[in-house]
């Protein structure tokens, strides 16, 4: 009986008496510190509520080492840390809601899909999206675009629904849509483009064309000749100079150029 | 002789036009608060900002056409109207 107690109160001690965090071996170590990596980011700063001041750009400097890896982390951090007053709009954070657009180092793309470049000894560069006018700080106002979009109908068209169920598609019309229905409409393209800087009233920009290339060549959408009809003037598909800044700078990877070039074949040749 | 006007404020005036029918297009009871927000917005902004200050005028009509735009719609049928709007309308009706 007395050595059964003892083996006891032997495993009792042995099991968990003492966590790691107060035992000796974490004393002794030292946490390992990275070395400060200071980066500058140079911001565009515009208030409306100051009318006297001009645009600006503000520095800010920050850690890398203590920074997400990319531009939209170190975004975060210069709002959360050091001033937050900085305006930019930012959702998802993964690059599918289209919102943290910007122009980066002068390349638009998407603030939470860019890395950040390492190089310390170079600061970079943030503006909102460029031509577009500016409500404040990063944030574009894209009631234009947005009314351009909806001005192609961007939704499904047939006089003749199937009697039961669902529009059925063959494997190969949906493949048709791959590349077009990816595009989260973020303007990154059209702020690139120069047609679309220079004809903003007029010239739908390759966002909007895509999409409405997207509904022309969907086997479910029966206007498609009425769709192409809006489009056949001078300025709304023509002022396409096929430039592909667009398909440079999707942060998506996707082609406007090429959903464009297809879209005006189509129109000539019908 | 009618005074000469630059663009920029033929499009205030017409931006000021736009909102004043707007006003008159909702309902007979909150007709004056529709009138106050537009004539204290217009007033207060106009004094705010230098004539020559071309580019945040030009941000006002933006903002403004915005929000008149809004406004225009069937479905807005009342607006705030705060106290200084009210302090500011007593004012003027006393010079």
């Amino acid at each position: 009986m007395q050595s059964v107690l003892a083996t006891a109160r032997v495993n009792r001690l042995a099991f968990g008496s003492r966590p790691f965090s107060t035992s000796l071996a974490r004393c002794q170590a030292v946490p390992q510190q990275k070395p400060v990596l200071l980066k500058e980011f140079k911001i565009y700063r515009w208030n409306p509520d100051e009318p006297d001041k001009k645009p600006e750009l503000q520095s800010y400097k920050i850690d890398l080492n203590q920074t997400g890896p990319m531009v939209l982390d170190a975004l975060i951090k210069i709002k959360n840390e050091i001033d937050p007053t900085l305006t930019f709009r930012r959702s998802c954070r993964e690059g599918i809601c289209g919102s943290c657009a910007m122009n980066i180092d002068g390349q638009n793309t998407l603030a939470c899909l860019c890395r950040i470049d390492r190089d310390a000894s170079k600061n970079a560069k943030i503006y909102p999206l460029p031509h577009m006018y500016v409500v404040k700080d990063l944030v574009p106002d894209m009631t234009l675009f947005y009314k351009q979009y909806k001005s192609i109908q961007p939704w499904l068209q047939n006089s003749n629904p199937p009697e039961k169920g669902e529009f059925l598609q063959s494997p190969e019309d949906r493949r048709k849509l791959d590349g077009m229905y990816e595009c989260i409409l973020c303007a990154c393209c059209s702020t690139s483009c120069p047609s679309y800087w220079w004809n903003q009233d007029e010239y739908l920009g390759p966002a909007t064309l895509m999409q409405a290339y997207r509904w022309i060549a969907d086997s479910r959408d029966d206007r498609a000749a009425e769709r192409m009809d809006r489009l056949q003037n001078e300025m709304s598909l023509y002022r396409c100079h096929t430039i592909f800044n667009c398909s440079r700078t999707c942060p998506k990877g996707l082609n406007p150029a090429a959903a464009i070039a297809k879209m005006k074949l189509e129109m000539a040749t019908d | 002789m009618p005074p000469t006007r630059s663009g920029l404020q033929k499009d205030v005036l017409k931006l000021y036009r736009r909102a004043l029918r707007m006003v008159t297009s909702k309902p007979d009871s909150v007709r004056p608060k529709f009138s106050l927000f537009v004539r204290y917005t217009f007033h207060q902004n106009a004094t705010i900002v230098s004539p020559r200050n071309v580019s945040y005028i030009e941000h006002l009509l933006r903002k403004g056409a915005r929000q008149v735009e809004q406004y225009e719609d069937p479905g807005v049928k009342d607006c705030f109207v705060s106290h200084q709007m009210v302090e500011w309308d007593a004012r003027r009706q006393s010079k």
